[in-house]
């Protein structure tokens, strides 16, 4: 028994304190939560003493004399524990036109479905009247139409849920680094945890610095661009320091300056950048935009890139050792800046 | 062939007090009746409605108490008889123009009968309607039985011929739905034949004199009260306590005197006429007593008159000791009860306190067999769905959203039926009022969304002037029009969408979307059974501004079930329901609440209790194991605005 906490908890802890990231882990296994426009929210009072909602929380951290929590949190160095560290692209021109940077994830995804590893996979879909959702999909058309990047919560996993009370298997899940946390957590939930887990076959992570609580920025681009509509967002590495959106009309930069207001306030605590949780880490290469960074983790994800680079669908160079360096300097500054955080709030990770 | 149509009075007919009520306005030849529904009036109309079958008599459910009083003075000022009949609430929508009317006066008799509900027992107050008789200064008359109601509604008619102005007939719950053997008389000819005479207007002007004229007519009325044969004393001559008593409160105060033989000592007024007060009746009676109690209904209303007039009598009659309200021997609120009367006349004569070990013994008995009931919708009720959608929309915005709520069974939204979304409640017409005032505050910032709900009948009611104030002021309001085809709460009465009226004849229905759209606000509809898809679309709507409408449309359950039924039988798979488990939490008996669902101690699981359930099908829905799962009978069926629930899920 690791941890234990039910709705009110959670809800001290996390959502009224304004913690919650909309992993969306929590959603999905009750009628209690639901994840809407790009927030979690609880529905109705639950008086279950011990939930798995607590349980699986990435953000329901304990206090120190919790035992058993603080040591599944593992940072094995600034970018966690690899097997290698590799630059790769989507061989497939129309997957890399399609997709956001080298395509690398919709490559592997649709390898993986194509090739009958998995049988679906859990990811985010692009959003629309309302704010980006968890989607579980099949065929390459649907990887391709949830492909580019999102920069907010997705309440992803709220969809892998659904697919495991579908009695769905061998589902391969993309997500943010607090979607892999949720994740590794989900397998020691009561009582079902190890179970719905072992539903997941492949874990890919997104780098990610941050996620913009979708809601704000919605708010922040009806009042800067009246009356037009959200297509696409992306943050070009730096030194560019802005955040572009293409609106109906063609892209539109504001200053990361103007934008930092808008992030979540629990992605403030998060020390993980590069998804240490994953089976694959995927991110972008600074300075070199047609390509992805790829940190293989795990033997299931050693498979996975191996398979698809030896069925040609995908294409891998050494990352350069400078970009090398650069990724570790900025997963340790990520890491600092949500220590101190912690840190600040009281709490220990 | 109804109970109160036969031609020929006689001598013991089992009456109910409104159906008393309506006996003595046909014995009195009236020729038009309107009213709006509410309980306790609803049934005069309707047993005056079913009269009208086999009676040239008119009868009307008018879309309001002010229109139907004002359609009833038409009849008037053409020289027919005619009655309006209301709840107490209902006479405050009448009372603009009956402070009005009063002036100009009327020709034939014209009588509005209000019947008040003390306690609220199935109303939003326990208002007294008696001080519209005071202020608008016409005649009131307060019946204590059936027979009374009878007799007091005829002579009701002819005293408004005698003083050309209205005359109020007050009745309380308990009279109202009282039933007695009652005396009828003969049914007069029915003869109207109606006609403007357009020589004699009827206004207010010039207003000085016309309200001269006004307060005449009440001395008029004060000296015909005197000679009332329903002003009534009984005890001795000298008594030691005179109870000064009118209406139901005339029983309780009998009752008491008789459970403490007390009828050498205390002697009993019931007076009849309540307004104006029967001024040299109650002098003598004064005279008689030095002490005197007061038995009435809700406000001190004859306390206070009574203890005027003795002020003016002061020299001639001496100093009198009063009890009642105002002394604290009988209590402001609330229903009074036989009880009551008994503890005042014990604790005024000095006598032991009422033995009341056998009323204790008796109520403890019988608490374990009266199973504990909270207020809550049907089974099958469209609102149940209504209010999960609007709860789900609400908790979705997240914006500390509410609903400003109105009149009808959707009023049980402030509790856990309706998942107490519903934040205030007041009058008809009133949740959208107040939803105008938010929608406007939003310009000082204020966000939270604000859902107001009004059901069909209440629509045309009186939410139609501020759906127009909406458009007109474009205040951001979002008004849910819960259309369940009745004006369910009190007895599906016909109304303007029903497309038929209260004598059954058809009439085109009044299209509540063309309405709205006409006002050029814009409207969408939804099926409350469809409880995700609603509350997406709410959620939607939520997010926009200006004056919206959503009409939520599903047949009142009742409505269904007398049509053909639904089309599932509903059962629990056992072996998929979680129970008290995570995942779960009771969650259909705990937070969804249809009556149809119960828990069962004993194996820890939800089962359908198949007596309640109707088979609706909308808690499949909310099941987050699928363990509630719907049986198609064939029944009922999926004819139009009966569509079978998708089964969508939430998710």
């Amino acid at each position: 028994m690791a941890v234990s906490g039910g709705q009110a908890l959670l809800n001290e802890r996390v959502l009224a304190s304004g913690l919650c990231v909309g992993c969306g882990a929590c959603v999905g296994i009750c009628p209690y939560y639901h994840y809407f426009d790009g927030k979690v929210m609880i529905m109705d009072p639950c008086r279950v003493e011990s939930g798995r909602c607590f349980q699986v929380c990435p953000r329901a951290e304990c206090e120190e004399t919790d035992p058993g929590r603080g040591e599944e949190t593992e940072y094995s160095g600034e970018i966690g524990p690899y097997r290698r560290v590799l630059m790769a692209r989507a061989v497939d021109p129309d997957i890399r036109d399609r997709a956001q940077y080298g395509g690398a994830v919709s490559a592997l995804l649709i390898h993986a479905l194509e090739a009958g590893d998995i049988d679906c996979a859990v990811l985010t879909d692009a959003g629309g009247a309302l704010a980006p959702d968890g989607k579980i999909v099949r065929r390459k058309e649907e990887v391709l139409a949830c492909a580019g990047s999102r920069y907010s919560a997705s309440g992803g996993l709220s969809a892998l849920n659904r697919a495991v009370s579908s009695d769905e298997t061998r589902i391969g899940v993309v997500g943010l680094p607090c979607q892999m946390e949720a994740l590794a957590r989900l397998g020691k939930t009561d009582p079902d945890g190890a179970e719905r887990l072992a539903a997941v076959s492949v874990r890919i992570g997104l780098f990610c610095t941050w996620a913009l609580d979708y809601r704000k920025l919605n708010r922040f681009l009806r009042d800067r661009l009246p009356g037009k509509t959200l297509k696409k967002y992306d943050i070009p590495p730096p030194p560019a320091e802005v955040f572009r959106v293409l609106m109906d009309d063609g892209w539109v930069d504001f200053p990361l300056s103007e934008i930092r207001p808008l992030v979540q306030k629990g992605c403030g605590l998060c020390c993980d950048m590069t998804a240490h949780r994953a089976d694959i880490s995927v991110g972008t290469v600074e300075g070199i935009e047609s390509w992805n960074t790829v940190i293989v983790r795990t033997d299931a994800g050693a498979a996975l890139v191996d398979s698809a680079i030896a069925k040609g669908r995908l294409e891998t160079e050494e990352l350069p050792e400078e970009n090398l360096r650069h990724l570790k300097k900025a997963a340790a500054n990520k890491r600092e800046r949500g220590e101190r955080a912690s840190g600040d709030a009281g709490r220990s990770s | 062939m109804s109970m109160i149509t036969h031609k020929t009075g006689r001598p013991a007919v089992l009456l109910q007090g409104n159906e008393a009520i309506a006996r003595g306005a046909l014995e009195a030849g009236v020729a038009f009746c309107a009213g709006y529904p509410g309980n306790p009036s609803s049934e005069i109309i309707e047993t005056l409605a079913h009269a009208a079958r086999d009676l040239p008599v008119y009868v009307e459910w008018s879309t309001n108490e002010k229109v139907a009083l004002e359609a009833a003075t038409a009849a008037s000022f053409a020289g027919c008889r005619a009655i309006a009949c209301m709840k107490q609430n209902g006479v405050n929508v009448a009372s603009d123009f009956l402070t009005n009317l009063t002036l100009s006066g009327t020709k034939g008799g014209l009588v509005l009968v209000t019947c008040d509900d003390p306690g609220g027992i199935s109303s939003t107050n326990e208002e007294d309607a008696r001080w519209f008789a005071r202020m608008a200064e016409i005649p009131l008359l307060e019946p204590a039985t059936p027979r009374e109601a009878l007799l007091m509604t005829r002579r009701a008619f002819e005293l408004s011929e005698e003083i050309k102005n209205v005359v109020m007939v007050r009745s309380v719950s308990r009279l109202s739905h009282t039933r007695a053997s009652t005396r009828t008389g003969d049914l007069p000819g029915f003869d109207a034949a109606p006609r403007f005479d357009p020589r004699v207007p009827f206004h207010t002007f010039p207003v000085v004199p016309k309200h001269r004229e006004r307060r005449k007519k009440l001395d008029t009325a004060v000296a015909l009260s005197e000679s009332f044969s329903l002003n009534r004393y009984a005890g001795p001559d000298r008594p030691e306590l005179l109870v000064i008593s009118s209406g139901c409160a005339w029983n309780y105060a009998q009752e008491a005197v008789e459970i403490l033989e007390l009828e050498q000592r205390v002697g009993i007024l019931k007076l009849g006429t309540t307004w104006p007060l029967p001024a040299d009746l109650i002098e003598r009676y004064l005279l008689s007593c030095d002490r005197v109690l007061f038995a009435e209904d809700v406000d001190a209303f004859v306390e206070d008159g009574v203890k005027a007039l003795a002020a003016d009598m002061g020299e001639r009659i001496g100093l009198k000791r009063f009890y009642g309200k105002a002394s604290g021997h009988l209590p402001f609120c609330g229903e009074l009860s036989p009880a009551h009367l008994l503890e005042a006349l014990a604790r005024i004569l000095d006598l032991p306190a009422p033995d009341d070990a056998y009323r204790k013994e008796i109520s403890e008995k019988v608490a374990d067999a009266v199973p504990q009931r909270e207020f809550g919708f049907c089974p099958g009720c469209p609102h149940r769905g209504t209010y999960f959608a609007i709860k789900t929309a609400l908790a979705w915005d997240g914006r500390d959203g509410f609903v400003s709520g109105d009149i009808g069974c959707y009023t049980m939204g402030i509790w856990p039926t309706g998942f107490n979304q519903v934040k205030s409640v007041h009058a008809m017409g009133s949740g959208l009022g107040l939803a105008c005032g938010y929608g406007k505050l939003t310009k000082f910032g204020f966000d939270q969304p604000v859902v107001t709900v009004c059901g069909d009948s209440t629509f045309f009611h009186a939410a139609l002037p501020a759906l127009v104030n909406a458009r007109f002021n474009s205040a951001d309001i979002l008004l849910l029009v819960l259309d369940n085809s009745a004006t369910a709460m009190t007895g599906f009465q016909p109304h303007p969408g029903t497309g038929f009226t209260a004598s059954g004849d058809k009439t085109a229905p009044v299209d509540i979307e063309g309405l709205c759209r006409s006002l050029g606000v814009p409207v969408t509809v939804a099926d409350p059974y469809r409880m995700a898809e609603t509350a997406r679309t709410l959620y939607g709507l939520m997010q926009e501004s200006g004056p919206r409408v959503l009409v939520l449309r599903r047949k009142c359950a009742l409505v269904q079930g007398r049509e053909g039924g639904f089309p599932f039988r509903m059962r629990v798979a056992e072996d998929r329901c979680l129970g008290e488990a995570c995942g779960c939490g009771r969650y259909c008996t705990r937070i969804f609440r249809c009556p149809g669902l119960v828990w069962d101690e004993a194996s820890g699981k939800a089962r359908i209790d198949e007596v309640i359930c109707v088979g609706c099908g909308i808690c499949a829905d909310i099941c987050p194991q699928d363990a509630i799962v719907r049986e198609e009978t064939g029944a009922g069926g999926a004819g139009p605005g009966n569509a079978v629930p998708t089964g969508e899920k939430e998710k």
